[in-house]
């Protein structure tokens, strides 16, 4: 048995060197047979790129015939299709002034001019750039907005866009699966904590270490808000199992949390308190600012939100006794 | 011994002679009277005991919870109070060293196009008293109040400057898609009006004139009948004298009607005589009439050694609720009013209409709003051909593609002609329609460098991000800009 790897390299750094750049997958694809009137041989490709050249292929009206022929539909009649008469008159003169009564009507002065009085165009591409400089084209010529910058940002991703805790909360505060809503109340409850006055940290309560100072905390709510919630998230959960400690007491045993289960239950702990303050203004923004006073209460040393921290963290230490812990 | 005790009752057999079931004298006077059963029932302690008894058994009823006494009910109003407050400042946003005044000089320069300017502190005082700030608006979020001078800004600096050296009036309506700044064009006129001097009169919201918050009643000698809102033209009243410092400076220059409800000094001053109105409601109206009468005396009129008159600034926000035919109140035969028929709305649209002229100068300036308007085909058919007739506007596309033609009547709605008469009378054609677009990519690049400095945008304001929120917020119309920015941004 070869020794294990302390660490496995990454993915892109195992594929072999090759020399020749090969096409990606999806150009490598053999090109699709068209069904014709003629089985009309594959056209050669110049070499100079994938497929080939659309010159060979049959006109649509032949193509349209011949899947008209094979499904028995009919399809346009190639052979005996008239030619248009504007044509005609085009090539003819005599033509021209036998036409008949109709066509040699001045046309109706209303045409449609082809203006319409709204806009039907959605907005360019191009438009969004402020035309300020170049040199992103001429740097990597052949793409539109210049290669990304490597590594990629976390927050690349269409779907990983918000901070994970942000993403978390907003999905606790939403209800009844209104997202843009519960979005709303997330924006509010950040600018609340922009706008309120800085915490006076309270010393009894410590908060997770490496914390910024309390006056840089409003200009950086998600921050603000991190340090409230990982501050009051307990460690872990008790487990009440029934039967194991006989004589019908269930066995309780702590059990150590993920980050995100951390979170879910102090922000819910959060959510709760919020519920029983007081509005102070009617109007749509009541839920943003109770959450946010209690956010900042809970930096702040205030809130009850502690207390049951304390409370699990002190049955967890009782119970830890019923831990089996297995020695080597 | 032998106890035998009652099967029914339970009672002991000695106990029999004073139970229930012999007649004691208090029983048999209550028998004598049943028609009075008060004072037995008060007096006989068996029979509290018996309904203390029924109460426990069988009230299976949950008792109701007793008002919480202790938490505080908040006061008639606190809370609409909050609500609305204005917050001009947040002491977290880092102050932007170097930040200019919006002046005289600097608003109507070409270099201040896409500069954040910040409002001189005795403007904001002005501003805040005539409620030209709205709590909808972002003021709050930075360390003071400042404001972007866009092109539109400029434009109305060098229009106000020509207004007040010609004497000229101009009347204008601003529209725009919802959020493209019309309310702060119009605060942004009205900064650079008290920098000039002018005397500002502000509607901020009309809906709050035709939805019944206010009293009414009728204007007595009026054909056909007008009705005044007292308390409203006092508080309007109030404002004035409190925003406009110059009239401390004017002095009353005509005699009073005969019917003054008040004997005035002859030399009062303006203020003084706004302060008046302001005080007592009842005669609020007749004072707010020679109020204005006296603001738009013709200088040449005027005495020489009287002050003469600045040019006015008369401003209504919300233009669409100030048009309905239908308000909230009533006439006395329960008809609806319709909003031109209140005295303070027919001032301003007689301003409007021309009827009413401003011989010294001045600009009559009304908003529209995009947000939740009531619909109103006769003001949108009349401002959308105004803004068919001025040829700059002319190959504009129709905001609306369900009705590409707006200048056109359309059969199926009816039409309020004491609306269209506004812009179609005789002085009508003169109402100019201003359609507020989105800022360029410079202008929206300035603001986005401003909350940045402020420290409320936290990222690089680098080409590509200007391009990104400019898109996405429809080619740079500033309240979407604002929205994905700092308000909505998470």
């Amino acid at each position: 048995m070869p020794p294990r790897l302390p660490f496995r390299r990454p993915l892109c750094s195992q594929l072999p060197v090759v020399a020749k750049v090969q096409p990606p997958l999806c150009l490598r694809l053999a090109p699709r047979r068209h069904i014709t009137a003629e089985e009309k041989p594959l056209p050669e490709t110049d070499g100079k790129g994938p497929g080939h050249d659309h010159s060979h292929l049959p006109h649509v009206s032949e193509e349209a015939a011949a899947i008209g022929k094979v499904t028995g539909e009919g399809g346009p009649d190639i052979e005996e299709q008239g030619t248009p008469v504007q044509e005609v008159l085009n090539r003819d003169e005599k033509a021209e002034e036998k036409k008949p009564e109709v066509l040699k009507e001045k046309p109706d002065s209303k045409v449609p001019t082809g203006v319409r009085t709204f806009s039907t165009m959605a907005r360019q591409r191009s438009d969004a750039l402020l035309a300020i400089s170049q040199d992103s084209a001429i740097e990597s010529p052949g793409h539109l907005f210049g290669l990304p910058e490597l590594p990629l940002p976390s927050n690349g991703h269409m779907k990983y866009r918000y901070e994970p805790i942000v993403k978390q909360i907003t999905g606790l505060i939403m209800k009844s699966g209104k997202l843009g809503v519960a979005q709303r109340n997330t924006a509010m409850i950040l600018n609340h904590l922009r706008t309120a006055s800085p915490p006076t940290i309270n010393p009894n309560r410590p908060l997770i270490p490496g914390a910024p100072p309390a006056s840089q905390l409003p200009l950086n709510p998600i921050l603000y808000m991190t340090l409230a919630i990982d501050s009051v998230a307990p460690l872990f959960r008790i487990r009440a199992i029934r039967g194991a400690a006989g004589g019908g007491t269930a066995l309780q045993i702590p059990v150590p949390l993920t980050i995100k289960q951390r979170r879910r239950q102090a922000f819910m702990w959060i959510l709760a308190s919020a519920s029983k303050r007081r509005t102070r203004g009617s109007g749509r923004g009541g839920f943003a600012q109770k959450v946010a006073e209690e956010l900042i209460a809970v930096v702040e040393g205030r809130s009850g939100v502690w207390d049951r921290r304390g409370g699990i963290h002190k049955l967890g230490i009782a119970a830890r006794a019923n831990l089996r812990i297995r020695r080597k | 011994m032998s106890f035998r005790p009652c099967w029914r009752c339970f009672l002991r057999a000695s106990d029999l002679s004073t139970s229930i079931w012999q007649p004691s004298p208090a029983r048999l006077s209550a028998s004598a009277a049943p028609f009075s059963t008060s004072t037995s029932s008060l007096t006989n302690a068996s029979a509290d005991r018996s309904t203390a008894f029924r109460a426990k058994v069988f009230n299976l009823k949950k008792e109701k919870p007793k008002n919480d006494v202790r938490a505080k009910r908040p006061a008639p109003g606190e809370r609409k109070a909050y609500r609305k407050r204005i917050i001009l400042s947040n002491t977290n946003a880092l102050p932007i060293y170097g930040m200019e005044d919006f002046t005289v000089e600097n608003m109507c320069k070409q270099e201040s196009k896409g500069m954040v300017l910040g409002i001189p502190g005795n403007n904001v005082d002005q501003l805040r008293a005539v409620e030209a700030f709205k709590p909808t608006q972002a003021w709050g979020m930075f360390r003071r109040p400042g404001m972007l001078v866009r092109n539109e800004t400029v434009e109305y600096a060098k229009l106000l400057e020509e207004l007040q050296s010609q004497g000229k009036s101009l009347r204008r309506v601003l529209v725009g898609e919802r959020g493209s700044g019309k309310s702060v064009m119009v605060l942004q006129a009205m900064t650079m009006a008290f920098l000039k001097g002018w005397t500002v009169i502000n509607i901020p919201e009309a809906q709050e004139l035709i939805i019944g918050h206010y009293d009414y009643a009728p204007l007595s000698g009026s054909s056909p009948l007008l009705f005044i809102q007292k308390s409203y033209t006092a508080r309007l009243l109030s404002q004035i004298s409190r925003s406009n410092p110059q009239l401390e400076t004017l002095r009353l220059s005509s005699t009073p009607p005969s019917n003054f409800p008040i004997p005035i000094p002859a030399n009062i001053s303006l203020a003084r005589l706004a302060g008046l109105g302001a005080s007592d409601p009842e005669i609020a109206w007749p004072v707010f009439q020679l109020l204005i009468s006296e603001l738009t005396l013709p200088n040449s009129s005027i005495a020489a050694d009287d002050q003469k008159r600045p040019p006015l600034l008369f401003t209504l926000d919300s233009l669409a609720n100030a048009m309905k035919d239908q308000t909230a109140y009533m006439t006395a035969s329960f008809k609806p009013i319709h909003a031109h028929d209140l005295t303070l709305l027919k001032t301003f649209m007689d301003y409007l209409s021309g009827a009413s002229p401003l011989p010294n100068g001045g600009l009559i300036l009304a908003a529209t709003s995009a947000s939740n308007p009531p619909p109103n085909p006769s003001l949108d058919l009349a401002l959308a051909k105004l803004e068919t007739h001025s040829a700059s506007q002319s190959s504009a596309p129709s905001p609306d593609p369900y009705n590409p033609s707006p200048a056109t009547p359309n059969p199926f709605y009816t039409y309020d002609q004491r609306v269209m008469d506004i812009f179609e009378g005789p002085n009508g054609g003169q109402v100019e329609v201003q359609r507020l677009p989105g800022l360029s990519k410079e202008e929206a690049k300035g603001l986005m460098e401003y909350w940045a400095k402020s420290g409320i945008l936290r990222q690089d304001v680098d080409e590509r991000l200007v391009g990104e929120k400019w898109s996405l917020s429809g080619g740079g119309i500033v309240g979407e800009l604002e929205r994905g920015c700092i308000r909505m941004r998470i």
